[in-house]
């Protein structure tokens, strides 16, 4: 062990035994079941970044998987565990959805502004409300955005089932599809979207103003020592009320970008999961910024990748989960704590 | 007085005590998980690999007994992947819980399989049970574990010298060594206690409360239940009332319904989840003078790495 | 060269498989596992049947597809891998199946339940609601309380239609009876199903049914409560050996067999295909034990009379629970007046939204 201790004092060769781990797992659960292990495993490698088309749909599924990371990532600044992206990402569809209905039909450079600004606002009131109670009354945060997430689902479902539901659709629980103007613009004859560019932009500025920043200095302060940042005049509130607004406003962009361009409308359904991905990569990249986007990519790729266990070796949905378990378990026990102990 | 006791009073209670059980029993597994420093979110996963293993016991022995302990076994063996993680690999105790939330999740959908549309027989009805026969007819098996568990946690915990050393560990592990204690040894033991607790409660679903297997079957009681361990403020004794929160408010906004009521059944559905926030926001003023009534050691975990 | 590279992957595949290339492939997309013992298990059923009664088809099918980023993404790749006619089998995939089928004209889409065509894309979809009216012809024959239970998931269209449909046929036979319904918010939640259930028998229903994934949970908390149940999706009538009345089943097997004839013959045109218990997509169960020969008698009655035509079961007058006129007396609900069902009819408690 303590060699192997050695080997992963670096973060690359952690990265390369980790991969190396997940990578014969893989062949094992494949062999296990009956298939050919190389040949499956290939064609996941493929599935994911073969060709032009399959590296678009692992793009369309990072995107929002990186907000979530995001969002759960500058809290982790100020050592605040939140697992809400989902209840973000569906509270800021909703309110994304109720500019759109609003407005009505306007031309794009005036609705998406305005549509991604109604997103992000529902997103950050999600996330500073687990934030002021954090910071006001001490509810833990984790347990709180925990809660809101049920919420914020079932109240998506009270509004397509209710108030917003298309009347012309057969009685669908959706919104009627959103206007041209309210669809984010795509690249390339791909369903890659606006959504991908806002996102690494975010990582990008998130990562300038975190870390080099006094403010992002102050973040660090106040983590290490609430006591002392306070006395340098840090307001610790304020910046609990900030990070978990900012990351909510983040995750509620995913919301309203999946709603627009994947969705067209918005309808139940809305996230694959993305809040737990978001933060399974957020914490695989050790909450650095600019990490989360490569592992955001690697996640979207296993999981659009995963339809190759289904197509070509009728293996059940679950042996997807079963492997991104596994792969978060090997990241775990190689990236811990341990090797502190084996190497003074 | 004769109010409480009419029929629809006692069905409703009943009702809600069915509701409660498998969150019951997660919260005071997890309650012991935390109070020796160890947060575990893992337990979802966990009552779905309890749930599965118990089912197909069941159905292969005919015995819903051996059932809930091959589901007890089984998510004992998950939790200690937590363990594992988080206790000797070093890693970050939430970040474990999720991945072994995931493995449970896939394994128990993967294995599960071919036990859809399968029939067991679970245990047999009380209501011939003299005096109680009315309320107890009502009831199942696990609910009475359950209840029976509670307040004999609670006496384990605060007044013998196990649970003293559990609780000594979990406020720090530094002076439980002092105390001649060993600490990880204790902290293994909580998770696995909790691993245990959420897979009796995954079994009780399947094989006790509905006798049905399908994918998913615990639908997030599981991370609620962890979230109601801190409004039960890590005291097995108010794990009851704390799962009752949730287990009523299920009960009721069904019952609701059929009283015809005319509010939104989507709207109505968000009441297990805005009830105990609501406690959690209530009760937090009186808290917070008490530290929050959280274990010491769990604090480092939200304010490590 | 796309055409080449799918050939070869093809050949490979088929290779690597030990068998000839199947002479059509057809894909199936569900939106929840496949063996739900439900919806998503009904249309796996017809997938099986189609592959055991149509020699030289080769089906793949894609499970726990919600409608979100993943349903297009699953449909291009099947096309991709040489899938020519796809089932997307829920409803809220009708706007993806629109898209990628104006991206390959020559791939067959089925969809099941929609209201929109393209040339390349017609719809299925049987109606259930005439087997559901006569199983609430049973169940109105069975029930003492006058009391019916029935617990839903959503409040959509089809489920809504069930139950105006299971409460006429109970009416038939009870002027005054009365459905109660729960919604449980959820296609699968076997415990809220089971407390559903016993709310619904507490409050006096002595017949439970139900339109959730599967049938299993409230048919087992019905036979523990010594009351009635009449299924829905699939026969569970082995979980209730004594409460079980009779059940309304899917049958998809032998519409899609037809179906995938129809494109490998090339008489395939897009249109809407319906059927129904006349063309025997959806079924009757075989009764349980305690349902009397008078009523079997009456639901076969019944049932020849729908079958010639000479009843319809959404013939007017209806109203709904407001009293509003839906159908007149003499007219008859059709089309989208049934696939679009956004009332409940007078004599059920319960909330459309």
């Amino acid at each position: 062990m303590k060699g192997l201790a050695a080997i992963v004092q670096h973060s690359s060769s952690r990265g390369a035994l980790s991969a190396l781990l997940f990578t014969l797992a893989c062949l094992g659960f494949f062999w296990l079941n009956g298939h050919q292990p190389v040949a499956l495993f290939r064609e996941m490698v493929l599935g994911a970044f073969g060709d032009g088309y399959a590296l678009s749909e692992t793009l369309v599924k990072a995107t929002p998987i990186l907000f979530c990371a995001l969002a759960v990532a500058l809290p982790a600044r100020l050592g605040l565990i939140s697992v809400g992206g989902d209840g973000q990402l569906y509270f800021g569809a909703l309110t994304g959805t109720a500019v759109i209905l609003a407005l009505g039909d306007l031309s794009a450079p005036v609705m998406l502004p305005l549509m991604l600004l109604g997103a992000a606002a529902g997103g950050a009131l999600w996330g500073a409300l687990a934030g002021a109670l954090r910071a006001r009354i001490e509810v833990n945060e984790t347990i709180s955005t925990l809660l809101l997430n049920y919420i914020a689902v079932l109240l998506v479902d009270y509004a397509v089932h209710g108030p917003w539901k298309d009347q012309s659709n057969l009685g669908w629980p959706a919104t009627s599809p959103f206007p041209a103007g309210a669809i984010l613009p795509t690249f390339f004859d791909t369903r890659v979207h606006l959504g991908l560019l806002l996102a690494v932009i975010a990582a990008v500025l998130l990562y300038i103003f975190a870390s080099r920043s006094r403010w992002g200095l102050g973040l660090t302060l106040l983590r290490s020592n609430q006591r002392v940042g306070r006395g340098a005049g840090i307001n610790y509130p304020l910046n609990v009320l900030l990070v978990m607004g900012i990351g909510g406003a983040l995750a509620g962009l995913a919301g309203i970008a999946e709603a627009s361009v994947i969705q067209g409308r918005l309808q139940g359904g809305l996230s694959a999961g993305y809040g737990i991905s978001g933060f399974l990569v957020a914490w695989l990249a050790g909450q650095k910024f600019l990490l989360i986007i490569p592992l955001a990519v690697l996640m979207g790729g296993l999981q659009a990748s995963a339809d190759s266990l289904q197509l070509f070796a009728q293996m059940p949905s679950s042996s997807a989960v079963i492997l991104q378990g596994i792969l978060f378990a090997i990241v775990l026990a190689v990236g811990g704590r341990w090797r502190e102990r084996m190497v003074p | 007085m004769s109010d409480l006791f009419s029929p629809e009073m006692l069905s409703f209670i009943a009702a809600a005590l069915r509701s409660s059980t498998p969150v019951l029993l997660v919260v005071l597994g997890e309650t012991l998980t935390q109070r020796v420093g160890v947060i575990n979110l893992g337990v979802e996963g966990q009552m779905l690999v309890g749930a599965i293993t118990g089912f197909a016991v069941t159905l292969a022995s005919g015995s819903p007994t051996l059932g809930l302990l091959a589901g007890m076994f089984a998510a004992t063996l998950l939790s200690a992947v937590h363990a594992l993680l988080s206790l000797y690999f070093g890693a970050n105790q939430i970040a474990s819980g999720l991945a072994v939330l995931i493995l449970g999740a896939g394994l128990s959908a993967f294995y599960g399989i071919p036990y859809v549309g399968e029939k067991i027989s679970g245990f047999g009805s009380m209501a011939g049970v003299p005096l109680l026969g009315p309320l107890l007819g009502q009831l199942s098996v696990s609910v009475l574990i359950a209840l029976l568990l509670t307040p004999l946690i609670g006496v384990w915990l605060y007044t013998t010298r196990t649970g003293l050393a559990w609780r000594a560990v979990g406020e720090s592990t530094e002076s439980a060594r002092a105390m001649g204690i060993n600490p990880l040894l204790i902290q293994w033991l909580g998770v696995l206690v909790g691993g245990l607790l959420s897979g009796l409660a995954g079994a009780a679903l399947s094989v006790d409360y509905t006798s049905n297997w399908i994918e998913n079957i615990s639908s997030g009681r599981g991370l609620v239940a962890v979230g109601l361990v801190i409004v039960a403020r890590w005291n097995p004794y108010l794990a009851l009332p704390a799962a009752l929160l949730y287990g009523g408010s299920e009960a009721l906004y069904l019952r609701m319904q059929t009283w015809g009521v005319g509010v939104s059944p989507y709207l109505l559905s968000t009441l297990p989840y805005v009830i105990p926030l609501s406690v959690l926001v209530v009760t937090s003023g009186r808290l917070r003078q008490r530290g929050g009534g959280m274990p010491e050691g769990l604090k480092a975990v939200f304010k490590g790495s | 060269m796309k055409n080449l590279f799918i050939t070869i992957t093809a050949a490979l595949l088929a290779a690597l498989c030990g068998q000839a290339i199947a002479a059509t492939k057809v894909g199936y997309i569900y939106v929840g596992p496949r063996n739900d013992f439900g919806y998503n298990y009904a249309q796996d059923q017809g997938r099986i049947y189609l592959e055991e009664n149509l020699p030289g088809v080769a089906t793949v099918s894609f499970e726990n597809i919600p409608e979100n980023a993943d349903v297009e993404r699953v449909m291009e790749r099947m096309i991709r891998s040489g899938v020519t006619v796809l089932f997307p089998t829920s409803y809220g995939y009708l706007d993806n199946a629109l898209k990628v089928a104006s991206k390959y004209p020559e791939v067959t889409f089925m969809h099941s339940g929609g209201f929109k065509l393209a040339p390349n894309l017609g719809t299925y979809f049987a109606g259930i609601d005439e087997a559901m009216y006569l199983a609430g012809v049973t169940a109105g024959a069975a029930s003492k309380t006058g009391k019916l239970g029935f617990l839903a998931a959503h409040p959509i269209p089809q489920v809504l239609r069930n139950i105006n449909a299971f409460t006429r046929g109970a009416q038939r036979v009870n002027p005054a009876i009365t459905t109660t319904v729960v919604w449980t918010g959820t296609w699968s939640d076997p415990a809220k199903e089971s407390e559903a259930a016993n709310s619904l028998i507490d409050s006096g229903a002595d017949v439970i049914t139900g339109h959730v994934d599967s049938p299993i949970t409230y048919t087992r908390v019905a036979e523990k409560r010594g009351v009635f149940s009449v299924g829905y999706h699939a026969d569970a009538s082995k979980f209730a050996p004594e409460g079980w009345l009779v059940g309304a089943i899917w049958n998809w097997g032998p519409m899609m067999v037809n179906i995938v004839k129809s494109v490998e013959d090339g008489s395939w045109i897009s249109g809407h295909i319906r059927g129904g218990l006349k063309t025997g997509d959806s079924i009757l169960s075989a009764y349980g034990p305690s349902v009397s020969s008078e009523t079997q008698d009456q639901v076969a009655a019944l049932q020849a009379e729908i079958l010639t035509g000479a009843f319809n079961i959404w013939q007017g007058p209806i109203l709904a629970q407001d009293g509003s006129e839906k159908a007149a007396t003499g007219a008859v609900l059709s089309g989208t007046g049934l696939e679009g069902m956004d009332f409940l009819v007078q004599g059920v408690v319960g909330q459309v939204k």
